[in-house]
C-alpha cells in the first residue's frame, strides 16, 4: 500500500510552503528518516524526512511550486513498480505554473535578483539557456541594470531637488549590483583582529630583493595566503543557496583594483591549484592589466571569495562590502606603530565570527617567517 | 616627435609628479638615478598606473617578467629601456 510523505508545517502562521528541491526521483529506495527534500517559508528552511522505508512512485510538486502545509509532496511504495494513487487528497494551492527550475539556473537567477516566475521554460525547464535567452532579449545593459535593482523593493521616489540622471558606467553598474546584493542577500557582520606587520613586511622584502620586482609583492603574497586559509576551511568558499551550503568546487580569487575612477574586482581562477609564484604572476598580471583599463569580462566574474585594500588612501580600518555569492572578504589597510588591522565581512548565514578569526589568524603572517 | 633619452625622462618624471599628487606626494625632486619604488613616492597602485601609461604611451607590451628594477627601476632605465625596445639610439 503506498504512503504519502506530505508536506509539513513550519510555522504555525504559515499554511503554504514552497518546494525548494527533492533529493529523490521515482524509483529511488529510501528508508525511514532519510532527508527526501526542502520545503521553506519566508522564515526557515526545512529538510523532510520520509517516516517510512519504500520506493519513490512518483512526485507530486516540483521546485517552486508553492503547495498547502499537509497536501502531499511524494508517494512510497512497497516495490518501484506499484502504481501511484492517482488522487491526491488535495490540489496544491497557489502552484506556480513554473518548471522545473535547474541548480545552476537557480545560482543563476539569484546572481542576477531574478524571479523564476520571470522566465520562460524551455521544454517546461527553467535552465541556464533559458534564463541567458531571457537576459540577452532584454539587452546587455538592461540585463546589467536589473542586476542593479533589489527584488521585491519599490523603486525610489524621484528627488525633490532639480537635477540630471547620467548612465552609470558598465563598473559603476557592477559596483551597485555588489552593494545591492550584499543589502538583500547577505547577512553581513565584520570582525577584525591585530596583527605585526614586520613578518609580511620583511617576507615580501626578500622576496622581492631577490626576483628584483619593481612592484613589491606583499598583498599577492597575503592574497595567496588566503587561498591557502580557504582551501583548509571550505565552507569560507561558499553561499547560502536555496537554504543550503553552497561549496564552491574552485577558489576563484576576487582582488579589489582602483583604476582611475573604475573600481575593478578582478579574479584569479582556480587559485588554490596555484603555488606562491605563479599566483603573483597571475594577480600582477591582472592587476597591471586592469590598470590599463583591458580585463576581459571573465576576468571581472565569478569570484568565491575576496580580498581588498584601502592601504593606498592609508585607510586603518574598512568594511568591504561582500561580492555577490561570496561569504568571506578580507580587508587590508595601512598599519600604524609596527600593527595592523586585518578584518573580514562575512556572511553570517553561513560563518560565524570564530570561523572568519580562525582564517584571519592563519593570514596574519606569512607562511615562512 | 624625436623620442630622445632627455625628453622620454622628462615625460615620465611628469606622469610620476601627477601619480604622486592623488596621494598627497610631491615627486618633483625625483632624480633620474633614484630607484622609484625605493623613493616611497607612489606606491603599487601608483606603480601599476604608471606602467599603464608606460605601455600606452610607448606602445611597447610588457610582459610580468620584463617588471623588474634593472629594466624599469628609475627614471633613465625606464627611458633607456623605451630606446631600447624601439632600436633607438
Amino acid at each position: 500500500m503506498a504512503t504519502p510523505i506530505r508536506a509539513p508545517r513550519i510555522n504555525n502562521n504559515d499554511d503554504e510552503v514552497k518546494v525548494l528541491a527533492f533529493d529523490v526521483q521515482p524509483g529511488t529506495l529510501v528508508k525511514s528518516g532519510q532527508i527526501v527534500g526542502q520545503i521553506e517559508t519566508d522564515k526557515a528552511v526545512l529538510d523532510v524526512e520520509s517516516p517510512a522505508d519504500g520506493y519513490v512512485l512518483g512526485l507530486l510538486a516540483k521546485p517552486d511550486d508553492v503547495v498547502k502545509v499537509g497536501s502531499i509532496l511524494l508517494w512510497l511504495g512497497e516495490s518501484p513498480d506499484e502504481p501511484m494513487p492517482e488522487a491526491p487528497d488535495e490540489p496544491k494551492a497557489g502552484a506556480r505554473a513554473l518548471g522545473e527550475t535547474t541548480a545552476k539556473a537557480r545560482l543563476l537567477l539569484s546572481k542576477h535578483g531574478l524571479r523564476a516566475d520571470a522566465i520562460q521554460p524551455i521544454d517546461g525547464r527553467i535552465t541556464v539557456e533559458a534564463i541567458e535567452k531571457h537576459l540577452a532579449a532584454r539587452g546587455g545593459s538592461q540585463s546589467a541594470v536589473n542586476r542593479t535593482m533589489a527584488p521585491d523593493r519599490s523603486p525610489e521616489p524621484a528627488p525633490d531637488v532639480p537635477g540630471v540622471a547620467v548612465s552609470l558606467s558598465k563598473e559603476e553598474k557592477g559596483m551597485a549590483a555588489t552593494v545591492l546584493w550584499h543589502r538583500d542577500q547577505a547577512v553581513a557582520g565584520y570582525v577584525e583582529i591585530e596583527y605585526d606587520l614586520a613578518p609580511w613586511a620583511e617576507y615580501a622584502k626578500r622576496l622581492q630583493d631577490e626576483k628584483g620586482w619593481m612592484m613589491s609583492p606583499l598583498l599577492s603574497l597575503m592574497a595567496w595566503r588566503l587561498t591557502q586559509a580557504v582551501a583548509k576551511n571550505p565552507r569560507l568558499n561558499a553561499t547560502l543557496l536555496n537554504g543550503q551550503r553552497y561549496e564552491y568546487a574552485t577558489i576563484n580569487l576576487g582582488f579589489t583594483i582602483q583604476a582611475g575612477e573604475a573600481l575593478y574586482l578582478a579574479v584569479v581562477r582556480d587559485a588554490g591549484q596555484m603555488d606562491e609564484p605563479t599566483f603573483v604572476n597571475a594577480l600582477g598580471d591582472l592587476q597591471r592589466r586592469a590598470a590599463g583599463h583591458k580585463l576581459r569580462e571573465a576576468e571581472t566574474s565569478g569570484a568565491t571569495i575576496g580580498f581588498s585594500s584601502m592601504e593606498r588612501w592609508k585607510v586603518t580600518r574598512h568594511i568591504p562590502i561582500l561580492p555577490p555569492q561570496t561569504a568571506f572578504m578580507v580587508a587590508h589597510a595601512a598599519g600604524r606603530d609596527g600593527k595592523g588591522i586585518l578584518g573580514a565581512s562575512y556572511d553570517h548565514r553561513i560563518l560565524n565570527g570564530a570561523q572568519v578569526v580562525g582564517a584571519l589568524r592563519h593570514l596574519a603572517r606569512p607562511a615562512t617567517n | 616627435m624625436t623620442l630622445t633619452k632627455e625628453s622620454l625622462i622628462a615625460a615620465i618624471k611628469a606622469k610620476i609628479v601627477d601619480i604622486a599628487a592623488q596621494t598627497g606626494d610631491d615627486a618633483s625632486e625625483l632624480e633620474p638615478d633614484d630607484i622609484i619604488p625605493a623613493t616611497g613616492l607612489i606606491d603599487s597602485t601608483g606603480l601599476l598606473d604608471l606602467l599603464a601609461w608606460y605601455e600606452k604611451t610607448y606602445d611597447i607590451p610588457l610582459s610580468q617578467e620584463e617588471l623588474t628594477i634593472d629594466n624599469l627601476g628609475s627614471l633613465t632605465r625606464m627611458a633607456e629601456f623605451v630606446l631600447r625596445r624601439k632600436s633607438l639610439p
